[in-house]
């Protein structure tokens, strides 16, 4: 994508001392400044900060949940939202609020997960390709063209069809097709840090391959890779929704955000709160990780708003 | 890559002949199905009979129905083709204006709501805006059906009514991401060299705008359509599914729950050819608008 060398973020106050190796460290370290950077942004903040309480209520979900997430009291069912169940029950009379919560802890583990593989398979191929160039670029960038041709939901389906239904599988799936679009993402970058002087530097010291990689190129290729994992959380999460709501994914009577609306949808016509709370659920978090990922952008990498918005979908 | 499809497709568990003769039958039934299509064979002569068959267009038959799969998918080829088309339509209807308008006003009011509702776009999951515009429209004002498919050629108001709900839920996601492509490239077209250069020599403003800002922003934009189409062609298979929408995604995914190989190989195959043909088209297109690319 770019050919340029990638300048450090024209925010850093000591963007131009980077290029000397190990003696000139800026005084904050960088995630330090980048966070200050990210508190400025508003939307960012607020989006920041409402993924925060998204993630801990997912760590925290038995505790915070006022009920278990199949706890069946038939006597309830299809009550609407009241102080007792503010999201209302579904037709088991099970708790939709206490659902959301537990839900959200399977729907964020899977993207995590989801991108975690995506990020560390796609990046370590990317930064091969991207490294090494000619026949190694080649080969694996190509598959990478394979792998990115199939229809992302198409490619999930049929792993899952491979493997099976489950949360792990599901991750699995939704791993895989991501895995190019970090490969794509990394080359690029390391593509604009490879020649930089300093890793020319370095290496005309006699610096080792593994050094190279992990002391320069990396870390200045990071930008980049940061932003789209914060895109791709947003679209793993969705993907994992689509999937569990085709029946594919999380299986039932575990709490998934996207099962949920599948549930929910047989009943809309009398309780629209079976699906409509879900639905926000997935929604607020997917709107959160995209717009955490714009505010990185600005931060970061400037330069890439224009090639890499909306990527992934 | 038609190998990877083979691959794929036989790596998914489950005895076919099985599911489709269901609970009771005989072993000779048995042998004589798994004979017919061609299972008992080795994996490495069946991709070769598959692959040389799908050059010619046989691309087998179906386990489940028995039809063949070239006109299972003919069949469900005219329903993707209308939503797809009339997706993108939605989509360029509200992201071309969308984007211009913020891309000519920055930071005004007008930017900051279009930037609003194309990341509410982005983020919303189709699937759920899909079921409360049919809570709305088909349930509570009633004005609309809530699914299904008609042809054009039998009741052209019916296939309108019920094409509607369907584009408009995925041509306002896609819309959404070309908005913001649309707006990022007329910014850049505006403060290039050139743009200047020709408001300083006094051409009216309208014509900068239609002669050197559009059609220097229309190139990312041909490139972002065609990867929404390509999107959009392959099945949005989640809204196919919710207005019971007949098009090749609800056809794949019940191939992958009937394990139906001949259908699922057949479906994925001819989404990454789809996929292939609109990068030509858009590469084409590409020299046809930038005649900087010809040299």
């Amino acid at each position: 994508m770019t050919g340029a060398p990638l300048p450090e973020p024209a925010a850093s106050p000591t963007a131009t001392e980077e290029g000397v190796p190990s003696t000139a460290r800026p005084p904050q370290p960088r995630w330090r400044q980048t966070l200050v950077l990210l508190a400025r942004n508003p939307t960012a903040a607020v989006a920041g900060t409402v993924l925060l309480l998204i993630v801990l209520t997912a760590v925290f979900d038995e505790a915070i949940a006022p009920t278990g997430p199949n706890e069946i009291a038939v006597e309830d069912r299809l009550q609407p939202p009241s102080l007792a169940h503010p999201f209302g029950t579904d037709d088991l009379g099970r708790d939709i609020l206490s659902r959301v919560i537990l839900g959200a802890a399977v729907s964020l583990r899977v993207g995590f997960l989801a991108v975690t593989f995506a990020l560390v398979v796609g990046a370590l191929i990317g930064l091969l390709a991207g490294y090494y160039g000619r026949w190694v670029d080649d080969v694996l960038m190509r598959f990478m063209d394979i792998l990115f041709a199939f229809p992302a939901v198409l490619l999930a389906i049929a792993v899952l069809a491979v493997r099976g239904p489950g949360a792990g599988n599901t991750a699995l799936a939704i791993g895989i097709v991501y895995v190019p679009v970090f490969a794509r993402v990394t080359r690029a970058s390391v593509l604009g840090v490879r020649e930089d002087v300093y890793v020319r530097a370095s290496r005309s010291v006699g610096a080792s391959d593994w050094r190279l990689l992990t002391r320069h190129v990396l870390p200045n290729a990071a930008p980049p890779i940061i932003v789209q994992t914060s895109i791709s959380l947003a679209f793993a999460v969705l993907a994992e929704a689509a999937l569990s709501f085709l029946g594919l994914g999380t299986q039932p009577p575990n709490p998934s955000w996207g099962l949920m609306l599948a549930e929910g949808r047989g009943f809309i016509d009398l309780a629209w709160w079976l699906a409509f709370f879900p639905g926000m659920a997935i929604f607020l978090t997917v709107l959160c990780f995209n717009l955490l990922g714009d505010g990185l952008r600005d931060v970061l990498d400037p330069r890439q708003r224009t090639l890499m918005a909306g990527s992934g979908r | 890559m038609s190998v990877i499809v083979f691959g794929l497709v036989q790596l998914v568990p489950g005895d076919p002949i099985r599911l489709a003769l269901g609970t009771r039958f005989d072993q000779e039934t048995y042998d004589a199905l798994l004979a017919r299509s061609g299972l008992d064979q080795p994996l490495v002569q069946q991709y070769v009979t598959w692959a040389g068959r799908a050059l010619t267009g046989d691309l087998g038959v179906s386990f489940r129905s028995g039809e063949t799969v070239t006109s299972l998918i003919g069949e469900r080829l005219p329903a993707t083709l209308t939503l797809a088309f009339a997706s993108i339509l939605v989509a360029l209807l509200i992201a071309v204006p969308l984007g211009t308008l913020s891309a000519l006003r920055p930071r005004s009011v007008v930017d900051r709501v279009a930037t609003v509702l194309s990341q509410i776009g982005i983020s919303v999951p189709e699937f759920w805006m899909a079921i409360v515009l049919i809570l709305v429209f088909a349930g509570t004002l009633g004005w609309l059906p809530s699914g299904g498919y008609v042809p054009l050629t039998e009741d052209p108001g019916g296939w309108a009514q019920r094409l509607l709900l369907p584009a408009v839920v995925t041509g306002v996601v896609s819309g959404s991401v070309i908005t913001r492509f649309v707006r990022s490239s007329v910014l850049e077209a505006l403060g290039a060299d050139h743009v200047r250069t020709a408001q300083a020599k006094g051409l009216p403003g309208r014509q900068v705008f239609t002669w050197h800002v559009l059609r220097n922003a229309l190139l990312p934009l041909v490139t972002v359509t065609g990867v929404q189409l390509a999107y959009l062609l392959s099945g949005v298979v989640v809204v196919e599914i919710v207005f019971a929408w007949p098009g090749l995604g609800q056809l794949a995914l019940q191939a992958v729950q009937s394990r139906d190989y001949p259908v699922l190989q057949g479906a994925i195959l001819l989404f990454a050819v789809v996929f292939l043909l609109i990068n030509l088209v858009v590469d084409l297109l590409y020299t046809a608008i930038d005649p900087r690319i010809r040299r």
